[in-house]
């Protein structure tokens, strides 16, 4: 386990006071906060930032780190000395920056052990904390719904209260029918509880994995489809795959690019399900053999079409 | 081990579900209830959240956490937030119908 300068994440001195401490924090919260941040890895950043802050902003925990932590150099390895936080007492209670599924190694053997023995001294009983992450799956995987597996650490306790970080694999069975944003819950699979009461919840924010074909709106589901000069001016019957599979559809004549037909419930599946649009853009073939060529020459020629005469020109 | 997930939505959280998730008080979200903050007020009674409210939720948090901001204050950037979203959802509409001249 790696040692963590919590000072240096902060861009503090060891001397900082609790004022200069707080503007730290406020000003990298707001620099990597991670619904604004332009700045890659700023989720990751972000936790580094509150677990600095969960340390360094609560005197009692400062105090245990500053005893523990001296002489440490920043990933350096470390190990706590036996019953180091002897003395020490971490009350915990109200906002905690830190969700501990987001918590180091290194934070959860300082303070998860700690936290955890006096809650259990004083016979308190309650749920576990619930984890929150996010999962990114396909589309198709909306339409369908899917298995997938993810790897968890978290914080557990031995018979002798040392706690260690301890990584898991489970399989989700995503239901058919989310939507991008949409939480999904796994009961069960968060903090262990405490005194016996039952463990937290895992909560999975669904993401989509971007896709160029196409763009999602709640359960309506965008597509362009290319279709030739001759389907969209005479009409066509047309294959056109979508995230539910191969589907036939009719191309109306005359069709401009850009016209949008509606293939009622082929979006995301639900109640009410949601709408696939297939956006139809034109495509040209190259005119580059004579004969292409020759055929939009007598285009030109025979069909006397201003596609510019609302323009006055 | 396979486990079927549940949506937020299917089944809407309960007010000590919401809070828990939060690491807040049931309190903290009443009064947000309460004051507009986080959904329309509704009884409190028959409480119960969607995914989209526990997301607000979560942002609330962590902006009155991470700024010591009061709560109308964090509503505000959240609503900012929800906002900015909103734009660039209706940014990508536009951009995929857009041809650099």
């Amino acid at each position: 386990m790696q040692f963590r300068d919590y000072y240096q994440i902060l861009g503090v001195a060891k001397t900082a006071t609790a004022d200069e401490i707080k503007k730290a924090y406020r000003k990298l919260a707001r620099k990597y906060h991670p619904d604004v941040s332009k700045e890659p890895d700023a989720e990751k950043k972000m936790k580094e930032v509150n677990e600095a802050n969960e340390v360094l902003s609560d005197p009692e925990k400062r105090a245990a780190y500053d005893q523990v932590g001296q002489g440490y150099r920043p990933g350096q390895d470390f190990q706590p000395p036996p019953n180091w936080d002897a003395g020490f007492e971490f009350s915990g209670g109200g906002f905690s920056g830190v969700d501990m599924g987001d918590a180091s190694d290194f934070f959860s053997q300082l303070f998860g052990q700690a936290g955890a023995r006096g809650k259990r001294s004083s016979h308190y009983q309650s749920r576990g904390e619930d984890h929150h992450a996010k999962i990114v799956i396909e589309l198709q995987d909306a339409y369908a719904g899917a298995t997938r597996s993810i790897t968890l650490q978290a914080p557990d306790v031995d018979a002798q209260g040392r706690v260690f970080t301890k990584e898991h694999v489970i399989n989700v069975r995503i239901p058919k029918g989310v939507k991008a944003g949409q939480h999904i819950r796994l009961n069960g699979q968060g903090s262990p509880g405490f005194g016996g009461g039952p463990a937290g919840d895992l909560y999975l924010e669904i993401q989509f994995r971007p896709d160029a074909r196409y763009r999602v709106e709640e359960r309506d589901v965008y597509e362009t489809v290319p279709v030739t000069p001759w389907e969209a001016a005479l009409g066509a019957s047309i294959e056109v795959a979508t995230p539910s599979g191969n589907v036939q559809v009719k191309i109306p004549a005359n069709s401009q690019s850009g016209r949008k037909l509606r293939l009622k419930a082929r979006g995301i599946p639900g109640e009410p399900a949601g709408d696939l649009y297939l956006l139809l853009e034109i495509a040209l073939p190259p005119a580059d053999t004579e004969a292409a060529r020759q055929l939009y020459e007598t285009m030109a020629r025979e069909l006397a079409f201003n596609p510019r005469s609302k323009m006055g020109v | 081990m396979t486990i079927t997930a549940i949506v937020i939505d299917d089944l809407q959280l309960d007010l000590a579900d919401l809070a828990h998730s939060c690491g807040v008080s049931q309190e903290w979200v009443v009064e947000r209830v309460h004051a507009g903050l986080l959904c329309t007020p509704m009884n409190p009674g028959q409480v119960r959240f969607t995914s989209a409210e526990l997301t607000r939720a979560r942002r609330l948090r962590n902006i009155e956490r991470n700024f010591d901001a009061n709560p109308e204050l964090a509503a505000l950037v959240v609503d900012m937030m929800e906002e900015i979203e909103r734009l660039k959802g209706q940014i990508n509409r536009i951009e995929d119908n857009c041809v650099d001249l």
